[in-house]
């Protein structure tokens, strides 16, 4: 019976899932968990619980880059491949600049500008050459950009040689290579912060600090969107040309989407590398890189809410599956094709995915959106025809 | 000079196998508008599929029947049984999506690549499988004036030549050919014309999944070993390869291959041997963000 109330109110159920305020009890739940985990832990002898309380770090951090790539690819359209590249970038620009490697040892602050510096470099690095193909070629060279990011942090643990030249002294090591760099230093937060201060040891803390990312992604993601720049990047998805035509500078808007999605990857990878100690060249494997899609589509494309929800499944359902080593991977693909074939939207079913014929691009967006336009008559005509209108506030 | 000339011919050889992989990705570009990333996994299986076919007729170094039977068998069941592989992903997985897009249809390839290389690791072995061709066609170095090969590379490449004139005679020559070159055109007006579209995508597929197979069989024949990942990276230079050669482009991806070998080579050979991976897809950007279309490829009419 309690099945049927929740089929029959399912139209409800989605819609509210939808909405950011789904978020609310999320994090009610998510917030207390190292204490409910110690509980169990002290009370019962379970010896589970610091490693649920692992895996519940991982997903934090992947959530926290979903809702990066959801910037990208939800709200902009933009099919960057090789996102998880920004993810190694801003691991290993932490990881130089508080570790033994190249001797530094910066402070939080000082450490989290230089990652969002680099990040944001790179991005621009990529993006304003890359910006100005089309869709298929965008994804190829962004793929391409990953592969190369990746073969470069591999093999920068001995001096470059060009035509038989070192360029370097001998001694040169930037990332050590396939060790990656261990021994990275661990957060220390200032010593006046509310609840969390002082060096961040445990795992509980770097799940706190990936919870407050996530909500800070989660925010910025959603008052974005009802911003002219948001409202700029869902035209562009929706149809380039007529953004174009209202006036739209859509490669500025999508250099700017880039680096958005770009630094908070970075910032993702520098939690991650301080929380394992360690900056790993493997994290950022091209097979790794559809991860992030996987758990977009699987919540649902545009989704904050969904953006989540499909990192936490992604992630913890490996380990539910963990006997099954390679079978996972199978039983990923199986789910992740059924899932596109039957249900493209995603759990959280916002957007729609439909062929673009004209312009190249790989795919036009439709909105489904179940969050309200501001102006309630551009809603009115775009619930009515399908169609978009651009954004009228820009003229 | 003997260097660069041997630099040149190894890319000419390994080359060969770029440009019989690009062929069916370009292929299959050019029909369904998708980048399939599956199709590295193809080019794996039908490794696979010879590795088991030499591992009948070879036991321990010695071959039972003659290489003249052996290999041509090799081949023949790589190509059919990854052109079938590559009609059933085409049939399941990507013709459900056709109506929704380029986007579903790329990462379902990713999800179909993903099954099938972690079905053979399962099933079959994740560990590497040795393919006797040294059994089979004995490694000796033949000497061509300055140069040397050894005589599988020579046999890859003439094999490969041999398929490439063969495809770009059936695609520009025949009738069929020219059903698929419509189709790829414009899908809809081939459709007025009386062609069956559906089939001209499936026939596609078959045929550059089958090149892809014998690309797999040529290179554990060559290297003599085969594992379940070595389609990601071909895959990946696949695609340089035919954008190289201008994406769509038959023509292109043949010289495109060629060409990413010999350039790889080069620069394996005279700048470092660690570049030479990452040259690549230097030369992928390069061309993405200078002439995307390629060098057999048309500037498009619209610029969005």
């Amino acid at each position: 019976m309690v099945l049927r109330a929740l089929w029959q109110s399912r139209d409800r159920l989605n819609d509210f899932l939808g909405r950011p305020r789904a978020l609310v009890p999320i994090f009610l739940v998510a917030v207390p968990l190292p204490f409910l985990l110690q509980y169990l832990v002290d009370s019962y002898g379970w010896t589970g619980g610091e490693y649920w309380l692992r895996i519940a770090t991982i997903s934090a951090l992947w959530a926290g880059l979903t809702l990066a790539l959801n910037i990208m690819v939800g709200y902009t359209g933009l099919f960057n491949v090789g996102f998880i590249a920004f993810y190694g970038i801003g691991s290993y620009a932490y990881a130089l600049v508080a570790s033994d490697q190249v001797h530094q040892h910066l402070p939080l602050w000082g450490a989290v500008a230089v990652v969002m510096l680099v990040c944001a470099a790179f991005a621009l690095l990529l993006g304003l050459p890359a910006l100005r193909l089309r869709g298929d070629y965008l994804a190829i060279v962004t793929l391409a950009f990953a592969i190369i990011a990746q073969q470069l942090v591999l093999d920068l643990d001995r001096p470059p040689t060009l035509f038989g030249h070192q360029f370097g002294p001998d001694s040169f090591n930037l990332t050590n290579g396939a060790q990656g760099i261990n021994l990275v230093d661990r957060l220390r937060l200032p010593e006046n912060f509310p609840l969390l201060h002082g060096p961040a040891l445990q795992t509980r803390t770097y799940y706190w600090i990936a919870l407050v990312l996530v909500a800070l992604f989660g925010y910025l993601s959603h008052r974005w969107r009802s911003t002219r720049v948001g409202r700029a990047w869902v035209a562009i998805r929706e149809d380039e040309l007529a953004a174009r035509a209202m006036g739209i500078n859509v490669y500025r808007y999508k250099v700017l989407a880039f680096l958005a999605g770009s630094v908070m990857a970075g910032l993702v990878g520098m939690v991650s590398t301080a929380w394992l100690a360690d900056a790993d060249p493997y994290t950022f494997d091209f097979t790794q890189a559809l991860l992030p899609y996987m758990m977009l589509f699987l919540g649902g494309v545009g989704s904050i809410p969904g953006a989540i929800i499909g990192a936490v499944i992604v992630t913890v359902l490996p380990f539910l599956l963990q006997p099954l080593v390679y079978y996972k991977w199978v039983i990923f693909s199986a789910i992740l094709i059924l899932l596109i074939i039957f249900r493209p939207q995603g759990l959280m079913g916002t957007v729609q995915m439909r062929p673009r014929r004209a312009l190249g691009g790989t795919v036009e967006l439709l909105t489904e959106e179940l969050e309200p336009a501001r102006d309630a008559d551009i809603a009115g005509v775009e619930a009515a025809t399908g169609a978009i209108v651009a954004d009228r506030s820009v003229t | 000079m003997e260097y660069f000339l041997q630099q040149v011919v190894n890319g000419l050889q390994v080359g060969s196998l770029y440009a019989l992989v690009a062929l069916g990705i370009t292929l299959i570009y050019g029909i369904l508008q998708m980048l399939n990333f599956a199709h590295g996994d193809v080019y794996m299986v039908g490794a696979f599929i010879a590795a088991g076919v030499a591992g009948l007729f070879v036991r321990g170094q010695v071959a039972f029947a003659p290489a003249v039977v052996v290999v041509p068998l090799m081949l023949v069941a790589a190509m059919v049984g990854a052109g079938l592989l590559g009609g059933a992903i085409e049939r399941l997985a990507y013709r459900p999506l056709r109506a929704r897009g380029g986007l579903a249809l790329v990462i379902t390839s990713i999800g179909v690549a993903l099954l099938i290389r972690y079905t053979v690791a399962i099933q079959v072995t994740a560990a590497p499988v040795p393919v006797q061709s040294d059994a089979l066609v004995p490694p000796t170095l033949l000497h061509l004036g300055p140069v040397e090969t050894p005589v599988m590379a020579l046999v890859v490449f003439v094999v490969a030549a041999v398929l490439m004139v063969g495809l770009d005679i059936f695609v520009f020559r025949t009738n069929f050919g020219a059903a698929i070159r419509a189709t790829a055109q414009d899908r809809e007006a081939a459709g007025f014309m009386g062609i069956d579209v559906d089939r001209m995508i499936l026939t596609t597929f078959v045929i550059g999944s089958a090149l892809a197979g014998i690309g797999g069989v040529l290179f554990g024949l060559r290297y003599g070993t085969v594992d379940y990942f070595m389609g990601n990276l071909i895959g990946l230079k696949a695609f340089a390869a035919a954008v190289l050669g201008g994406i769509g482009n038959v023509r292109g991806a043949m010289v495109g291959g060629l060409t990413l070998g010999v350039l790889e080579s080069l620069a394996g050979g005279f700048v470092s041997t660690a570049f030479q991976d990452t040259f690549a897809f230097f030369l992928l950007i390069l061309v993405l963000i200078v002439r995307p279309w390629g060098m057999f490829g048309e500037r498009p009419l619209e610029r969005a």
